[in-house]
């Protein structure tokens, strides 16, 4: 197998999972009327949108983007591109907060509604 | 200069964390430290507002990256205009909640740490969404604005806070989910994220690329701005928040919203149709939002829909686009800041002692309350338009620059929507002041004397403004050119990047 035909099977795979954990996670978001199951979802779709922010950066056959001694002294050298992995990184801290954030809700409507439906809990119009 | 545009964010980011370590020390030093912060940077913003206003825009550079690589801050009449009115509308928020009873008392001060904590925070964001000039810290910023506004939301320990913040962290994720996937397309076809290499090369964008970054961005920030429809989580948070914050929300946060989208349809991209797009959604936004305003049977429920009309309005001046309707769109920004705030802010010491806070509860108060009420009517008075007020120079302002432009159907339904507004607000005065309150032994919550002083200082603003709107127009026309000059800013930040290297 050369390496385009690989790249080409490796983005398809790629795009394929990222998108397939996008729909999933806001089919759990939107279907699902358990709050833990929600909040699930909403994390599971913030993994899809990573991975496919880092699989725009990717590149077939490309190392660390390190400037390091062993990777100058070769020639033509492919890396992979190094923003997306740093935009992934800040993102995947800022779902981690939102995440826990959003536990912490759940937990005092928890306390005060004895249960995480969200059809059971409407004192405010949704 | 005094000081550089990243102070803006720095500062308040450090003293946000030093609250809970100063409250150690002394106490009362939690509920003093954001405001000398404040308040310096307030004197700051003024300063460079000034150098701003004669020299051009100051772009800064951070960590010696230049752009397009690294991240730079942009503080130019249009986008230091903006962090101004944020960091004074934070300054008289904070002095407003300085005791504010329902916040903490003095025996029991960790609330007080949070609150303060949080609301430093909120401003921090706010200021650098306005400043930033790389697209992914624009995204950063966002978020930290999100999730402090779903801390304020829950910020009373009562099961309704809880559930409006949890509605708006769900509405808030996907939009963040929608603007990580626009600015990746974004970089995946142009390969940079500063703002100004990516207007630059705008033009070079599939257009199957262009709308649909275009689509994701706007359904994105269209949540942030009250847009319709995506405006669900507002009246919620604005009555289930603390009064301050429902004030720093329609002074501070729908702002960071509608620059955003600004920011994307003026610099970022010029696609066609995306004005009319935007009066549209504006025109939607305001009649929707003011025939649900006039069957609220709350007061703050109402007010926050009033703010979701005026944030439609807005919209739709900004749409109109040209300077005219720029400037419109700027002077309603401003005014809607002012005013909606001492409308919450005063609103809410009306309704202080009320667990259900209904409208019909205001009766009489008048005479209970002659100063927070006639502050209340002045503001009404002045955010329905009626002169000499301010808010009587920016509609018209509005209605001349779509008159100049030829949208008579524009100004008949403004001024139709006008009057509904005229109605619900003019019925709260009439409570007010005419009707029987309905038991004679209502308690009333006297306002402390800080309360009293930022809800005099805004109506002041409200009344020299009506009287000489000059005083800022002249501000706002040059704010209003320097949006529209995108290829100066394009040149000035890339500039930049050839001295250094």
């Amino acid at each position: 197998m050369d390496l385009t035909q690989y790249n080409d099977i490796l983005t398809i795979i790629f795009y394929g999972t990222s998108i397939g954990l996008i729909l999933i996670g806001l089919y759990a978001a939107l279907v699902k009327r358990s709050l833990i199951k929600i909040m699930i979802g909403l994390s599971i779709v913030d993994s899809g949108v990573n991975l496919l922010l880092l699989s725009i950066g990717y590149l077939a056959g490309g190392t660390a983007p390190i400037f390091s001694p062993a990777v100058i002294d070769k020639q033509n050298v492919i890396m992979v591109d190094p923003v997306p992995q740093a935009l992934v990184l800040t993102a995947i801290v800022i779902g981690f907060a939102v995440t826990g954030v959003g536990l912490a809700l759940i937990i005092r409507l928890y306390r005060h509604h004895k249960t995480v439906n969200i059809d059971e809990i409407k004192n405010l119009k949704w | 200069m005094v000081g550089t545009p990243v102070q803006f964010i720095a500062i308040p980011l450090l003293a946000a964390f030093l609250i809970p370590l100063l409250g150690k020390i002394w106490k009362e030093l939690v509920r003093i430290t954001p405001g000398v912060v404040l308040a310096y940077l307030l004197y700051l913003a003024v300063n460079l507002m000034s150098y701003t206003l004669e020299h051009g825009r100051i772009v800064e550079v951070i960590a010696g990256w230049a752009p397009p690589w690294g991240i730079d801050l942009v503080f130019s009449p249009f986008s230091g205009f903006l962090a101004t009115l944020m960091i004074f509308m934070g300054f008289i928020v904070w002095a407003y909640s300085y005791r504010f009873k329902a916040i903490g008392d003095y025996e029991d001060y960790e609330p007080t740490i949070k609150y303060n904590l949080l609301l430093m925070m909120l401003i921090t964001a706010s200021v650098g969404v306005v400043l930033t000039g790389d697209i992914f810290n624009l995204f950063v910023f966002i978020e930290i604005l999100g999730i402090t506004s779903y801390g304020l939301t829950a910020f009373y320990r009562h099961r309704d806070g809880a559930e409006a913040s949890f509605k708006y962290l769900f509405i808030g994720s996907l939009s963040s989910m929608f603007l990580l996937l626009a600015i990746m397309i974004l970089y995946s076809q142009l390969g940079t994220l500063n703002m100004a290499d990516i207007a630059s090369k705008a033009d070079q964008l599939k257009p199957v690329y262009k709308i649909s970054i275009l689509i994701l961005f706007l359904v994105a920030m269209g949540i942030e701005a009250e847009m319709f429809p995506l405006n669900g989580w507002a009246p919620d948070a604005y009555s289930q928040a603390p009064a301050p914050v429902g004030a720093a929300f329609a002074g501070i946060v729908v702002k960071a919203g509608i620059y955003t989208i600004i920011r994307l349809i003026y610099t970022l991209f010029d696609v066609g149709g995306t004005y009319e797009y935007l009066i549209t959604m504006g025109l939607i936004t305001m009649i929707i939002a003011e025939f649900a305003a006039i069957s609220q049977d709350r007061l703050k429920r109402m007010l926050a829909y009033s703010s979701i009309g005026q944030m439609g309005l807005v919209l739709t001046a900004f749409g109109i686009g040209k300077e005219a309707g720029v400037f419109a769109a700027l002077f309603l920004m401003f005014n809607h800041a002012i005013i909606k705030s001492l409308l919450f802010l005063s609103g809410s010491y009306m309704v202080y002692n009320s667990k259900t806070k209904y409208l019909k509860e205001l009766n009489g108060i008048g005479k209970q309350m002659p100063f927070t009420a006639l502050l209340f009517s002045l503001a009404a008075f002045a955010i329905v338009g009626f002169p000499p007020f301010a808010g009587f120079w920016s509609k018209l302002a509005v209605l001349t620059a779509a008159a100049d432009s030829g949208m008579i159907l524009i100004v008949a339904l403004i001024l139709s929507v006008s009057l509904i507004e005229v109605v619900y607000y003019l019925r709260v005065v009439n409570r007010i002041y005419f009707l029987k309150p309905e038991t004679s032994d209502r308690e009333i919550q006297k306002p402390t004397t800080q309360a009293v002083l930022s809800m005099a200082v805004l109506g002041i603003i409200i009344l020299v403004v009506g009287f000489y709107p000059d005083i800022i127009t002249g501000v706002l026309h040059k704010a209003a050119s320097t949006l529209l000059d995108k290829s100066s800013y394009i040149k000035d930040v890339l500039a930049i990047g050839q001295t250094i290297n």
